[in-house]
């Protein structure tokens, strides 16, 4: 069943346009979830939601105008396209979109809708991961584990013609996993998840992800404190990413640039990394957590090379800043819901495999910080400035791997850091998150191979001493 | 009582619900953006949910939806009472008494609806334009918004209630870029009221171009242990951090940093902390919360001493307590515990006579990373901006530095808390004024 019958989309798109304006688009999106928890070995919270709406945007001398609803009957669209038309605001400015090339992609095939299976099944998952996790050791006290599915489908229909469909169906485990010994309290989690049906779990096991997680908090439990100072660091692979994504990615993205907020801004063909750094934001990757079809703008998404051997090439367009840079959008148009307009965004982006084994990189290392797993991070995009929990991390002596630390962070400068990665490995690895921007959630890939960074600073609570690194 | 709940609540109740609850919500939003002196989006919409809430047997079971044909609202209850099959039976799960629910005056402005769209266009543009022209080295304004919503809740439930209120918000906000040779700082700075008529555009713009300018020049500064200083909103981003422990869901899931500690020194003995959501300028303050139970005003540490922990009527339950009216939620969720307007009550001292105490430390004027702070362990080790303090004055400005420590360290550490109380979002409406901790140490080259 069509989300929005063609007929009526073509009236409200006419009628948005009644008062003059350049474009009109409507976006009209459905999302079902479910999600359940198992806290204290016991079902809580099994719930659903089914969420449907739609937004109107318009443009008008380079002004955007953008009203959503909940009310997708015809006389609730048809009064949105009234208002759009009556409140849209009227600029000077020159009209201009990126153009939209290229054939949508079908969507990442699903085998087993999530919706179709009995929640059941979803809980025995749960209950066997609840199990795997507490297993691992009498240290641990506290076990969560979630589920979670969502199957959005989304419609992108403009006044020059465009009427593309996308559905994305995503399922996700999480396990977090506290670990207790005399008074101290250490935690870990996992998160694994595609867009894929339900068949996701014949290949991947809940209870093995449950049991790394409660490993690792046991692990942690010895953990010495962190030293504090300046050292090389060696990032891991896989969710390491978020690195990149925070201290570099978001600083490509053209809204940033448009604005003069990045750092990056202005320097295309420049020499931004390493030359051993190439790193990508491709919306194409099959069955990945930031894969789309379409982008929100109805863009087919692409493998769009953001820095090649540490040149800049490219930054991350939606239509709006494509067309006022004279650039093609690149399919980052994305937003978290028919509640919000579209903003240049990242889908899965990765730093590409280099030519060292992790092995190399830590032998390569006379001493340093060894940051296995990050947590979050945040960045300040226009200094470049970032900030990161270091969630598993060990330090490194003698080109070895020593004991593990806990509670440090890495601070540094994305733009400096990037000159700084001296080695970059090759096992590669994407990981799921979710990535905020102007209040608005999308789901992305953030991956990298294990990565060595001459110099950052550490922060920790450990022993300080001024210009040496004490444990 | 509303139509769509009668509904709701007398079909569940045919399909075997012993006890049901509807939450609805709608609102309005009108956001301008304003860039180069022209108005780059507006956004204007009404939205609108539907929560469904039924107990069977002790079990919970839950659904929501943003629809509300009839097939949508048969749908949501026939979701509700089958995710209710499969949760844990629990004799907790109760709705709360049927009590009288006072009311809450100031929560919606008489202005609020008058207001003239472009007036409100003109802030965004005024604020942009007034930013520009304080200080040579701000040319950039990255975001200039001016941004009001009203909100209007119902619950119904099965014993009885039928409760309702709206509230009215309005806010500006403005971040600007300071560039001095090749170095760019931005700052940020916001004001709130419950609407246009309340904000202080020229305070806001001021404060962002004095954040941003202020930081031009900062240099990371060597490692070591120091008194810290922490502006208001530094200080109210470590009580949000705090504000989730002293839920008594979190403490009977061993999430709380609190946990066992009811009557116990947890801080030091100047810090006073309450969360109230009856605050008249609160901008979390409500007249009931999500299970339509009466706000009040919970003192959490009084002298240093924990007083309690904030429940909902689950909560309470379960450990025979009283609800403090802390239920949290949206249409989309379950009330869950969590505060409101949070207060770390000021002292008598002045922020400048506070500063005087420092004769070399540092003065935290944002924390960055705070995403990153361990919740359950309290141990946190965050980036920050600020300026090095020599002899209580403000002096060179300081970035790439981290500071290390633990919340309750934090707040056992706190030798001085000044009379300047300002308010941000940090997971509710939290306020502290100007305090000075003992020492921490600091990460630097």
């Amino acid at each position: 069943m069509p989300l929005v019958d063609q007929s009526l989309v073509d009236s409200v798109i006419k009628r948005a346009l009644a008062s003059g304006a350049d474009f009109a688009e409507l976006y009209v999106e459905r999302k079902r979830n479910q999600s359940i928890s198992v806290e204290e070995s016991k079902v809580q919270r099994v719930s659903s939601g089914n969420d449907r709406g739609a937004g109107l945007r318009i443009i008008h001398g380079g002004v955007v105008s953008y009203i959503y609803t909940e009310d997708l009957s015809s006389d609730g669209l048809l009064k949105t396209a009234e208002l759009a038309a009556a409140v849209g605001q009227r600029g000077g400015g020159r009209f201009a979109l990126g153009q939209v090339t290229g054939t949508p992609h079908a969507p990442q095939p699903v085998e087993v809708p999530p919706e179709s299976v009995d929640p059941e099944a979803k809980i025995e998952l749960l209950l066997e991961a609840d199990q795997a996790a507490r297993d691992v050791s009498g240290s641990i006290r506290q076990v969560a584990v979630a589920y979670g599915d969502s199957a959005q489908e989304v419609l992108v229909a403009n006044s020059e013609g465009m009427h593309h469909e996308d559905a994305r169906t995503r399922v996700r485990l999480m396990v977090h996993a506290v670990a207790e010994r005399n008074g101290e309290i250490q935690t870990a989690m996992e998160a694994p998840g595609l867009q894929r049906g339900f068949e996701f779990f014949d290949e991947t096991s809940a209870a093995a992800f449950a049991r790394a997680a409660a490993e690792r908090a046991v692990m942690l439990l010895d953990a010495a404190p962190s030293p504090a100072g300046s050292m090389p660091v060696v990032v891991g692979n896989e969710f390491g990413g978020v690195l990149f994504h925070e201290a570099c990615g978001h600083g490509l993205e053209a809204d940033f640039v448009s604005k003069g907020s990045t750092v990056f801004g202005g320097k295309l063909g420049q020499a931004v990394a390493s030359p051993i750094v190439t790193a990508i934001d491709d919306g194409t990757m099959p069955s990945r957590w930031g894969t789309l079809g379409v982008d929100d703008e109805g863009v087919p998404t692409r493998r769009n090379v953001l820095i090649q051997d540490g040149v800049l090439v490219s930054y991350m367009f939606d239509r709006l800043r494509a067309g006022q840079q004279g650039h093609q959008p690149t399919g980052n148009g994305r937003r978290q819901s028919y509640q919000h307009l579209p903003i240049p965004r990242m889908t899965n982006t990765f730093i590409s495999a280099g030519a060292h084994s992790v092995g190399d990189i830590i032998a390569a290392t006379p001493r340093g910080l060894y940051a296995k797993k990050l947590g979050a991070g945040q960045v300040d995009v226009s200094s470049g400035d970032f900030v990161f929990a270091v969630t598993e991390g060990y330090l490194i002596e003698g080109g070895r791997i020593g004991r593990a630390v806990r509670g440090a962070t890495i601070v540094g400068n994305g733009p400096r850091a990037l000159h700084k990665i001296d080695m970059v490995g090759n096992d590669l690895k994407l990981a799921p998150g979710s990535c905020g921007k102007e209040g608005q959630m999308v789901p992305v890939s953030v991956g990298q191979p294990t990565i060595r960074i001459s110099e950052l600073t550490v922060g920790g609570t450990g022993v300080v001493r001024p210009g040496a690194m004490q444990v | 009582m509303n139509r769509v709940a009668e509904y709701l609540i007398d079909r569940s109740r045919a399909q075997g619900a012993e006890e049901v609850e509807v939450f609805l919500s709608r609102g309005t939003e009108f956001t301008v953006r304003a860039f180069q002196a022209e108005v780059e989006s507006l956004v204007a919409a009404t939205s609108r949910g539907f929560g469904l809430r039924t107990l069977r047997e002790h079990r919970v079971g839950f659904a929501y939806t943003s629809e509300s044909d009839p097939p949508a609202l048969d749908a949501l209850v026939d979701e509700a009472l089958r995710n209710g099959r499969y949760n844990h039976p629990d004799e907790a799960n109760v709705l709360p008494e049927r009590l009288p629910v006072p009311e809450l005056e100031g929560l919606v402005s008489p202005h609020f609806e008058s207001a003239d769209p472009q007036r409100k266009i003109q802030f965004a543009l005024d604020l942009e334009r007034r930013a520009i022209a304080i200080d040579p080295r701000v040319r950039r304004v990255s975001d200039a918004v001016y941004s009001d919503g009203s909100g209007h809740v119902e619950i119904y439930n099965s014993r009885g209630l039928e409760a309702q209120f709206d509230r009215t918000i309005a806010y500006g906000v403005v971040d600007v870029i300071a560039e001095q040779d090749s170095e760019m700082q931005s700052g940020f700075a916001f004001t709130h009221g419950r609407d246009i008529q309340s904000l202080d555009l020229d305070a806001a713009a001021k404060e962002a171009v004095e954040n941003a300018a202020g930081l031009l020049g900062a240099r990371p500064v060597p490692t070591a242990s120091v008194p810290v200083v922490l502006h208001p909103h530094a200080a109210a981003m470590i009580l949000g951090l705090l504000g989730g422990s002293f839920s008594a869901e979190a403490v009977l899931k061993r999430r709380s940093l609190l946990a066992g500690k009811v009557g116990q020194a947890v801080a030091a003995e100047m810090v006073t902390i309450t969360d109230d959501a009856r605050l008249p300028d609160g901008l979390a303050s409500r007249p009931f919360d999500g299970e339509g139970v009466a706000s009040q005003r919970n003192e959490l540490i009084r002298s240093g001493v924990l007083q309690g922990y904030l429940h909902n009527t689950y909560t309470a339950r379960r450990t025979k307590g009283q609800s403090t009216g802390s239920a949290v939620r949206s249409y989309k969720s379950v009330p869950e515990v969590g505060v409101s307007n949070l207060v770390l009550t000021p002292g008598s001292i002045s922020r400048e006579a506070l500063l005087g105490q420092v004769a070399n430390g540092l003065h935290v004027s944002q924390l960055h990373g705070l995403n990153t702070v361990n919740p359950v362990s309290g141990d946190f080790s965050l980036g920050l901006t600020g300026h090095w303090i020599e002899n209580g004055q403000l002096t060179r400005p300081v970035r790439e530095l981290t500071v290390a420590g633990n919340l309750i360290e934090v707040l056992k550490k706190v030798v001085a808390v000044a009379s300047d109380i300002r308010f941000i979002f940090a997971g509710g409406f939290c306020g502290s004024p100007t305090l000075l901790i003992e020492e921490l140490p600091v990460g630097g080259t």
